[in-house]
């Protein structure tokens, strides 16, 4: 007989350690946990902790006007931040009935796409550094520094620009800007031969990176992977084309794919993905001179906004995968609740649990940072 | 999406009791349909339409009408048509099925919607807190939890006065030098 509060304690085998990785480890940008349970050096288990950047964005959203979330959304995700401006403005002009002039929509498209190549030096950098190459970090570092001061420029924030609201951007380029722009892209397009001979060619990152963390194509639609990492998987997706916004349809850009479905592969798709943002860009250069008209339709009175009741569902494509913001109107000045989808909800979650049983335990840091993932927009 | 595709997807979906369908644009389809309904129609969507991607579950609070609301936001790659399942369930005791079995991403949102709704999913693998593990009081994504009112009952305000501040309000307060003012000074 046992008695009424009897609890049997598993004591695990002798064998088997815990380790909390984390909440301040080299695997991602931001302060999150893994909880593995290890024998010897091998993985067996892994829980992710997340919380420790909880600021409760959805819920001060629906304590503040329309235009004024416009401040918060982007510090959801510090390395990618203009996809949530862009999104949740998507959102909100959904509801509203809203008509975005044109030349707002290439605006867009160009801080889109900056951003995009300024995050994904950011991974090559933060990726670089979980195998102990310090220098693709520095360079990483210094070269999105290139960029934000585009950002300074055209929005006059390096990192949370504010500069997209519903209805268009807040203001026209300045003067010469187009000029900057092109020469800052020259500069990293002839950098990218310095990145491929120290650090994509480089023996010691593709030996550490092949084979590390596959995901099948199988797996990867299951588990909900999206974007880059879901490219990496082999599979031809990605939303700007195949669930097309702003003029994502009037431009020319390749999907690149891999289909190794590792860290390597992950790494190898946005190597690739930067080149095409290159190429875009270049077509916004061309285009945004003949592109006449205003940047914003005009809103009514910002303070006394009622936007109709209703909901919609925005989608992007971010640098880290498929980021989407439900938006609820009851028709008041506030939202009535807003719901952030971010690719990392998955990837640093569900995923990263699975890929790391069986990892080493000196390979589970570039596991993490090869799915890009971003904490924040975890714990929103 | 093609028309055959737009065709054979409303024949299948009128296998589904009560299903209540409305086109915002050729890539977006809202069906509102009973709670009761929805695990067939999900079964169904992944099973026999190509709708493998499960982008959110959304919760909403509707507390004048005493009801949640659950949107599953589905894709399909192969027609790119976004489908959104809107159910209503009531709120006390906001008890719902888990989609476990048939989006094996729905676990997350679950777990999410349970610690910030306080809705709970039979049969979700994991309803154990995640973001709020210190938290001990309601649902705080609830309508009738609010937050300023929380603050101010827990924290108590704290009298900031220092120095370089009297030596302003000596001085008359406010702003004492303009932006202009310093940029002429500079020249």
């Amino acid at each position: 007989m046992r008695p009424e509060n009897y609890q049997a304690v598993n004591h695990p085998p002798s064998n088997e350690y815990e380790l909390n990785f984390g909440p301040n480890h080299p695997g991602i940008e931001g302060n999150y946990a893994l909880k593995v349970k290890l024998q010897g050096d091998t993985v067996v288990e892994a829980r992710a902790d997340a919380g420790y950047l909880h600021r409760g964005f959805e819920k001060l959203m629906e304590d503040r006007l329309w235009i004024q979330n416009i401040s918060l959304v982007p510090r959801i995700c510090v390395p990618d931040p203009v996809p949530m401006e862009v999104c949740y403005s998507l959102a909100v002009e959904e509801l509203a009935g809203l008509e975005l002039p044109e030349r707002a929509q290439w605006l867009r498209v160009l801080q889109l796409e900056l951003s995009r190549i300024a995050a994904h030096l950011f991974y090559f950098g933060g990726h670089a550094a979980t195998t102990g190459m310090y220098t693709p970090m520095y360079w990483g570092v210094a070269d999105r520094d290139l960029l934000l001061d585009l950002f300074e420029e055209l929005t006059g924030g390096r990192v949370y620009s504010i500069y997209n609201m519903p209805g268009g951007v807040r203001q026209d380029i300045p003067r010469g800007f187009l000029q900057r722009l092109s020469d800052t892209l020259d500069y990293i397009e002839g950098r990218l031969k310095d990145y491929d001979n120290l650090f994509f060619t480089n023996q010691i990152f593709v030996k550490r990176a092949k084979g590390i963390g596959i995901i099948s194509q199988e797996q990867a639609l299951e588990w909900s992977v999206t974007g880059p990492n879901l490219r990496a998987c082999g599979l031809e997706f990605d939303v700007r084309r195949d669930d097309p916004y702003l003029i994502y349809d009037q431009l020319k850009f390749d999907i690149p794919t891999e289909h190794g479905g590792d860290a390597w592969a992950r790494t190898l798709v946005r190597r690739l993905e930067m080149v095409e943002s290159i190429s875009i860009i270049r077509q916004v250069i061309k285009a945004l001179p003949d592109i006449k008209g205003p940047v914003r339709t005009p809103i009514p009175n910002p303070l006394a906004w009622r936007v109709p009741a209703g909901d919609s569902y925005a989608r992007v494509e971010s640098s880290k995968g498929e980021l989407a913001y439900y938006v609820v109107s009851n028709g008041g000045d506030k939202p009535y609740r807003v719901h952030i989808r971010g690719p990392s909800a998955m990837h640093a979650v569900q995923v990263l649990e699975k890929l790391a049983v069986g990892c080493r335990v000196e390979d589970v840091a570039q596991t993490m940072f090869s799915l890009d993932a971003c904490p924040p927009e975890v714990d929103r | 999406m093609s028309a055959a595709h737009s065709q054979n997807l409303n024949v299948l979906l009128q296998e589904i009791e009560g299903i209540h369908l409305t086109h915002h644009n050729p890539r977006r389809l809202r069906a509102d349909i009973a709670a009761e309904a929805l695990p067939a129609l999900l079964a169904l969507l992944r099973g026999r339409a190509s709708y493998v991607h499960l982008s959110a579950i959304s919760c909403v609070d509707w507390i004048e009408e005493n009801q949640f609301e659950l949107v599953y936001h589905l894709w399909s790659y192969e027609t790119s048509v976004l489908i959104s399942a809107h159910i209503r369930i009531p709120r006390e005791p906001g008890i719902y099925l888990s989609v476990f079995d048939i989006y094996t991403p729905a676990a997350f949102f679950e777990r999410d919607i349970h610690e910030m709704f306080g809705v709970y999913f039979e049969g979700s693998p994991d309803m154990s807190k995640f973001i709020l593990t210190e938290w001990n009081g309601p649902p705080p994504m609830r309508k009738d939890f609010n937050s300023e009112k929380w603050v101010m009952e827990t924290f108590s305000w704290q009298e900031y006065h220092p120095d370089w501040l009297k030596d302003l309000e000596e001085q008359g307060g406010g702003i004492v030098s303009t932006p202009e003012s310093i940029r002429m000074d500079n020249k």
